[in-house]
């Protein structure tokens, strides 16, 4: 995998995985790459299932003023 | 033309020149209105009169019934409708069709010159229209911090998907709503959002106005981040909504258009796990026939060392094997915490019993694909290590029994693998005889 799955958007470890999957359904790898390519999977939709189930967003307001933007949590 | 006529003929000729007459029919005319009488059938008759004519009209009871307000002496209305004759009078009279209060009137005027304009210049065309982001991580929202949408955003992310939401409080109606919802949509542009929702919730169509104005429409049509509008309900229609990348009906919608669903991304991953563990399972069966495929060919010593090195792999290959069967029990687990958080408690209990029935299955199947066929894999390599170990391959030959190779060089062993015609190369103890398939009988 050429990036960090913690660092990825949802959208692209979706992507990465439906990558996955296509690689494994389309076979002619060898049972360990196999292996491999399903524990990144896994990692993956761990990942993808964090996101969803975070409760971290945050909703802000932001405000132009002569003092520049604003920011506050609401 | 000697022929004579009578005055109804006369008059209904002159209807039908009238109604035929393109440039007094369908036709916005302003004036006051004067001398209202409203009939007990419901048909309103009156003037409409400017400071140098005067013509009379009729409003039919449909068409009053459509107007946003009551007809009433002296007031200056826009007035839609045709000319007709009132043949047995001789009188023409104006037949208005719907009505509008002037200002209003005015207004709708320089909407119409707005539209135009916009569109010539391709505002408005479909090749403009950006796809929206299928997953946003910020929304941002430019609308009253107190209405309808900012409300509905936050609702709808709190159950369909978990973004970060970015508001810019604007004026939405009276003056000077218009240049504070373009200056908001510039400041939304300056931050770091993947889907922008303009818009306000339901009123008038004076309070939507300042969604008609064309400074509104310049701002959305340079936004650098893709906008969904939502401007009052279904039947609104704004310029606004014909610039935007997406019109949403109401703001629940817009915000529903904006957010994919938590519980069918859910689904989705999940079917694309199952889809890996059962190809996965393919391929250590596959790798397991191949095993049998190829032991016949190695030398005894070879293979011994092979067998020896597998064995070790396969104990790792079945520890690994049930991480990831675990996991995906966990995972079932997951997603039942995330439907049940979702449901009614009474809808719950029934989608939970449902979930517990799946995720037996799953983790069934899962494990019969993935653990057993590794459990079987090693039963089958210490069968082969015992075979080995007691017959030298050589041996077998000595006994009169030879193996044959396809056309590929891969030793054969099923009927699949060849078709009649096939060359294939057949080993016996002291040579070879190269053979043509002539017949396949599957058993």
């Amino acid at each position: 995998m050429s990036k960090d799955v913690n660092e990825m958007s949802f959208e692209e470890s979706l992507r990465e995985l439906e990558e996955l999957v296509d690689m494994l359904e389309n076979g002619g790898l060898d049972l360990d790459r196999s292996l491999d390519i399903y524990e990144n999977a896994v990692k993956l939709r761990d990942h993808c299932r964090k996101i969803l189930e975070s409760s971290e967003r945050r909703v802000q307001k932001i405000m132009e003023t002569s003092g520049g933007i604003q920011r506050e949590d609401i | 033309m000697a022929s004579v006529i009578s005055v109804s003929e006369l008059n209904e000729r002159a209807k039908t020149v009238l109604a035929s007459e393109s440039s007094i029919n369908d036709v916005w005319v302003s004036g006051e209105i004067s001398n209202l009488t409203r009939h007990s059938s419901g048909h309103y008759y009156f003037t409409l009169k400017d400071q140098r004519s005067e013509v009379r009209c009729t409003l039919f009871r449909g068409a009053r019934n459509s107007l946003q307000f009551e007809p009433a002496e002296s007031l200056k209305v826009t007035a839609f409708g045709s000319v007709d004759m009132y043949v047995a009078r001789g009188s023409y009279q104006f037949n208005v069709m719907t009505m509008r209060r002037s200002g209003i009137g005015d207004m709708y005027l320089a909407l119409e010159e707005l539209k135009k304009k916009l569109r010539a210049e391709g505002l408005f065309d479909e090749s403009r229209k950006r796809k929206l982001p299928r997953y946003p991580m910020t929304v941002g929202v430019v609308t009253s911090p107190t209405g309808a949408v900012i409300h509905d955003i936050i609702r709808v992310a709190e159950k369909r998907f978990p973004v970060n939401i970015i508001l810019v409080p604007v004026l939405v109606q009276g003056e000077g709503a218009a240049q504070s919802i373009s200056k908001g949509i510039e400041l939304m542009n300056t931050q770091n959002a993947d889907i922008m929702i303009v818009g306000r919730g339901g009123g008038s169509a004076e309070d939507l106005w300042a969604f008609n104005e064309e400074s509104v429409a310049r701002a959305i049509a340079a936004s650098r981040i893709p906008v969904i509008s939502a401007v009052g309900h279904e039947t609104d229609f704004t310029i606004a909504d014909m610039v935007a990348d997406v019109r949403a009906p109401t703001p629940s919608a817009a915000a529903e258009m904006a957010l994919p669903d938590v519980s069918s991304e859910a689904r989705n991953i999940d079917g694309m796990m199952m889809r890996a563990s059962r190809s996965l399972a393919a391929c250590i069966s596959l790798m397991n026939s191949r095993f049998v495929a190829l032991d016949s060919k190695l030398s005894l010593k070879r293979a011994k060392e092979a067998v020896i090195s597998e064995s070790k792999n396969v104990n790792e290959l079945s520890r690994r094997a049930s991480v990831s069967v675990r996991s995906i029990m966990n995972e079932k687990n997951g997603m039942f915490r995330m439907a049940d958080a979702k449901l009614s408690p009474r809808r719950a209990k029934d989608r939970i019993e449902q979930l517990f029935m799946e995720l037996d299955d799953a983790s069934a199947a899962a494990d019969r694909s993935v653990a057993q066929m590794i459990a079987g894999r090693r039963k089958d390599m210490i069968s082969a290590d015992q075979r080995l170990r007691a017959v030298n391959p050589m041996n077998v030959l000595e006994r009169g029994y030879s193996f044959v190779k396809g056309p590929d060089g891969a030793t054969l062993v099923s009927v699949h693998q060849i078709s009649p015609g096939s060359d294939v190369e057949i080993t016996m103890k002291d040579g070879i005889a190269n053979a043509k398939i002539k017949e396949v009988i599957r058993k």
